[in-house]
């Protein structure tokens, strides 16, 4: 089988993604193998020993593993809050008050109780974790897709149309088509994306945003037409009946009578986590896509069906970011408009490359996303200081990870000098 | 060559060298003297002593991977030599950078060429052309400042599109770009490097008139060449190089093809190990391999082969390849209806050098490329590669094609083996039995690594190289195609992946072994054919002498030309 690619429509971009490749790829690959080595490590004892003639540095044990994994998350979070204070000061607030608030706002404390704050830190994940899973498995297939946004929002429209069209089914089967049929919108959207990219070799990068675009007007245009609500006073769809969203999962009592609102979805995020390492570590598909993004010539001369890996991982990747929507409209907006999503799709980009592109590693990072969102949600409230901070802390948070693994790498290649 | 190295920085002795060598050769233009330049633990080039009088067409002959561009780059400030020392016109000269060496008067011609396709010609030329200035640096007029360098091609009689996009071209003009663009840094020295490769006849003609032309002006030539025929058209004198060191120098006129094949691939076959002493011993270890000292050398009369349980020449063919043509990456012409068969327990192989279709042969002959026209059948069936014959592929280029190394050694080792139902529930790797699997070939492939989870980076390149052989071979398939299998490797390596393929080779797999190391060759096939611009000279069972060999390898047709004897006064200099 060989693949006949016709020349590239856009040469620069093309440069420019495999220099990002370059970039981006060989410190996390390997963070990503040895996270992966970890987790299932249990499985296969005794590999420090097999060879007797050790020509390279073998891996250190795995308390020496975690310890080092440990300190460098310390660090991340001292260069962070060196970072936030400094921004605070910048922007003429105290900096030990909007760090307590922040605090407070992600985890809580004593008087408040810290069950809700963290109930909101989850809520604020959930959108975050299934995008930005659905950004790793692209990413590993070597597709840097930027569509989860648009994926999102066509996996929300799917949702409400198909609520619309459903309307006299009983409630759980409702929901249950939402989510069939919003994941599959996604889907279909990474599809289209991948097929381009297949068939017609235009970059993923173009067209996921092109792609981002459309879907965002036609939401617009659907929630302004077809699926207005009944009154045609907003833009925007009637709200779903309460049978049809997701149930509440924790009773008022344990929150000191405040309702919390996490909901079924935010299980269904945590799930994904261990589904997607399965897929990613343990099934053929999984490794011929991971090799694919570390060398698509190697994968085809090992007899891999690039193309039609390329396609799955787009599909997958779609589907994941389209569920991310549907969870979301389900669980917490209970109705679309155009302004559904605050950019979880491209926020989810950098949630994934936090986590090192790894399914653990971005639960971790959209759990701190989360309760940045939700931290500077309190920020705002109290101390006045504008909503949009989240997003300069967004950045700093990204700024101090790769800072932090940039030096890493420098000081590794001078100690191996 | 320490010697060499101490010498760099004292100037002193240095002037007294450079005198002894303007004694050797009065007219020397350019002398280079114990130049060693080793990649990881591989020598490319091992002191070599160069010397290049001024005006003159200097062809540097060799097989792949004997140096000559190596040497060529260290000259053009590409690679930095480890020892050794550059004078030039009698000074004595550190070639730092490609910048450097154009300010000295060095210019290169490169054999993938330097240009950036989607710029025109003028553009192309402008990028090399150092603007003046303020003012010119801030204004970029690339026809203004490329006006010059079009001169100086209206010199040569060639009117270049200068508006035209490089990439629109013909690889004939894109070459002639390449060489105005050296032309125009008002080098003295031009380099070019095996500059005839893709070009055709009528244009090759045409580019050694260029060549005359500029000696005559008084330039010096180097000319990184292969093909014998071209080397005696245009060339004043030639020195040959194998393996890193220069076997001799002469003047063309005295000199024939079969006397510089000769020098070129040597009289004597090979320090690899040879069949017998391989099967012998993999049969008295029963299997396992280790790193014991082979004793037994056997010469190249005896052809070990015919001692095996033959097998072979009763048995048919297996793959049988009729007048496949296969076009290469870019839609080139790679193959034209070549045919060959390969029966089991056979190896055949193919030699010559490096881009007459090699890459595209493997991948047709591996099922990885289409066939344009022509048939590959296995046994009179229908060949489909990996389910019927089952198939091993080594690659030529294990970084581009043959591994991942970012992802861990274990992974890299398993590409074939998740295909297989064994190791799979559904979709489902069955991950214990493919640890175990990696960490068995790691030990029985000898792979040197503290942990199968760190990534192949880690490892040598003969390590690497190991694991795409231990991929290739550890299922025993029926049918391999290996390219190059030992590039790179050191002798242990390069013996033991042999012997592989000796065992391979006896337990009945058909293997096509396409190399371009005639050592290599000699050694291991029971049959070999030369491929030469997409087509396969016939095959001769065993091995032909180094002259025949060298001939082919450089493109003269061996019927009609007389065997040279073997005796030859340069080999030993």
């Amino acid at each position: 089988m060989s693949e006949t690619e016709p020349p590239s429509i856009i040469p620069e971009v093309e440069v420019g993604i495999a220099a990002d490749e370059a970039a981006i790829y060989p410190s996390n690959e390997i963070s990503c193998e040895n996270a992966d080595a970890k987790n299932n490590f249990a499985g296969s004892s005794s590999l420090s020993s097999v060879n007797g003639n050790p020509a390279s540095a073998a891996l250190p044990s795995i308390g020496l593993r975690l310890f080092r994994w440990l300190m460098q998350a310390c660090g991340y979070a001292i260069g962070f809050v060196i970072l936030l204070t400094v921004t605070f000061l910048l922007l003429g607030v105290p900096p030990a008050n909007a760090l307590t608030e922040l605090w407070k706002g992600a985890f809580g404390d004593a008087e408040s109780g810290h069950l809700y704050a963290i109930s909101e830190t989850l809520v604020k994940m959930t959108p975050l974790l299934l995008a930005g899973l659905g950004v790793v498995v692209a990413w590993r297939a070597g597709l840097f897709s930027i569509g989860g946004e648009g994926q999102l929002l066509m996996g929300a429209l799917a949702a409400t149309g198909t609520a619309r069209i459903c309307h006299s089914f009983p409630a759980p089967l409702i929901t249950i088509a939402m989510i069939i049929s919003g994941t599959a919108a996604g889907a279909l959207w990474g599809w289209i994306a991948g097929w381009l990219r297949v068939r017609r070799n235009v970059q993923e990068v173009i067209s996921t945003i092109l792609l981002n675009y459309a879907a965002l007007y036609l939401v617009g245009a659907m929630v302004g037409g077809p699926l207005q609500e009944a009154t045609h006073t907003s833009q925007q769809s009637s709200p779903l009946p309460d049978a049809v969203l997701f149930a509440r999962l924790l009773p008022r009592a344990l929150s000191n009578g405040m309702q919390t609102r996490l909901h079924v979805g935010v299980l269904i995020a945590l799930i994904a986590v261990p589904i997607v390492s399965l897929f990613l570590f343990r099934t053929r598909s999984g490794f011929g896509l991971r090799l694919l993004g570390q060398n698509g010539e190697a994968a085809r001369v090992a007899r891999f069906p690039v193309d039609k890996l390329r396609l799955r991982a787009m599909l997958i990747s779609g589907g994941l970011c389209g569920l991310a929507g549907v969870v979301e409209l389900l669980g917490i907006s209970t109705r679309l408009d155009a302004n559904f999503s605050p950019g979880w799709g491209y926020t989810a980009i950098p949630v994934a490359l936090l986590g090192g592109l790894n399914p653990v590693g971005t639960l971790v990072s959209a759990f701190l996303f989360g309760a940045l969102t939700a931290g500077c949600g309190n920020l705002s409230r109290f101390s006045g200081v504008s909503a949009v901070l989240i997003n300069v802390i967004q950045a700093a948070a990204v700024l101090a990870v790769v800072g932090g693994r940039a030096w890493r790498t420098r000081r590794s290649s001078e100690e191996a000098d | 060559m320490p010697q060499a190295r101490d010498t760099v920085e004292a100037s002193r002795p240095l002037a007294a060298q450079i005198a002894d060598a303007r004694i050797d050769a009065p007219a020397s233009f350019l002398i280079m003297r114990g130049v060693v330049k080793r990649f990881g633990t591989a020598a490319a080039l091992n002191g070599v002593n160069l010397t290049v009088g001024a005006g003159e067409i200097h062809a540097l002959l060799g097989e792949n991977g004997a140096g000559k561009s190596t040497l060529m780059h260290i000259l053009a400030g590409l690679l930095t030599p480890d020892a050794g020392e550059i004078c030039l016109n009698a000074s004595l000269v550190r070639v730092r950078s490609p910048l450097v060496a154009r300010r000295i008067g060095i210019a290169m011609v490169h054999q993938h060429f330097t240009l950036v396709p989607a710029f025109t010609v003028e553009e192309n030329l402008a990028l090399n052309i150092p603007a003046s200035g303020i003012i010119n640096r801030l204004r970029y007029t690339p026809d203004r400042i490329a006006a010059d360098a079009l001169c100086h091609a209206e010199m040569l009689g060639w009117t270049l599109p200068a508006k035209s996009r490089v990439a629109d071209l013909p690889v004939g003009t894109q070459q002639r770009v390449e060489i105005v663009k050296a032309l125009a840094t008002e080098a003295r020295l031009l380099i070019f490097d095996e500059p005839t490769a893709v070009l055709s006849a009528e244009e090759i003609t045409e580019l050694f008139a260029v060549l005359r032309r500029l000696r005559d002006e008084g330039k010096t030539v180097i000319l990184i060449a292969h093909k014998l025929a071209e080397i005696l058209a245009v060339a004043d004198r030639v020195t040959v190089l194998r393996r890193g060191v220069v076997v001799g120098t002469c003047d063309v006129a005295d000199t024939n093809a079969e006397k510089l094949a000769v020098w070129m691939v040597g009289p004597d076959v090979p320090t690899v190990e040879s069949a017998s002493a391989i099967v012998a011993s993999s049969a008295a270890k029963a299997g396992k391999s280790s790193s014991t000292p082979e004793s037994a050398a056997v010469s190249n009369g005896d052809r070990t082969i015919d001692s095996l349980p033959n097998k072979t020449s009763a048995a048919k063919a297996m793959l049988t390849a009729r007048d496949i043509s296969v076009r290469g990456d870019r839609g080139e012409q790679s193959l034209r209806g070549l045919s060959l068969s390969v029966k089991p327990g056979e190896i055949f192989g193919i030699g010559g050098v490096d881009g007459n279709g090699q890459t595209e042969l493997a991948e047709a002959l591996a099922g990885l490329r289409h066939l344009e026209s022509g048939s590959l059948t296995w046994a009179g069936e229908v060949f489909r590669p990996s389910i019927n014959p089952s198939t091993g592929y080594i690659p030529q280029d294990r970084r581009r094609a043959g591994m991942a190394i970012t992802m861990s050694i274990e992974d890299n080792l398993l590409f074939e083996a998740v295909h297989d139902h064994q190791y799979r529930f559904g979709p489902f790797l069955k991950r214990r039995e493919l640890t175990k699997l990696a960490n068995d070939l790691i030990q029985q492939f000898d792979i040197r690594t503290a942990d199968a989870r760190l990534p192949a980076s880690s490892l040598s390149g003969g390590n690497q190289q190991k694991i795409v052989v231990a991929r290739a071979l550890h299922s025993e398939p029926e049918w391999i195609v290996a390219v190059n299998p030992t590039r790179g490797l050191d002798i242990g390596a390069t013996r033991f992946v042999h012997r592989q393929l000796h065992m391979a080779r006896a337990r009945g797999a058909a293997i096509v072994l396409i190399s371009t190391d005639r050592d290599e060759l000699a050694a291991l096939a029971d049959r070999t054919a030369i491929l030469s611009n997409g087509t396969l000279s016939s095959a001769q069972s065993g091995f032909g002498d180094a002259t025949q060999f060298g001939l082919l390898l450089g493109g003269v047709n061996t019927k009609d030309s007389q065997r040279a004897e073997n005796s030859d006064p340069g080999v030993s200099a």
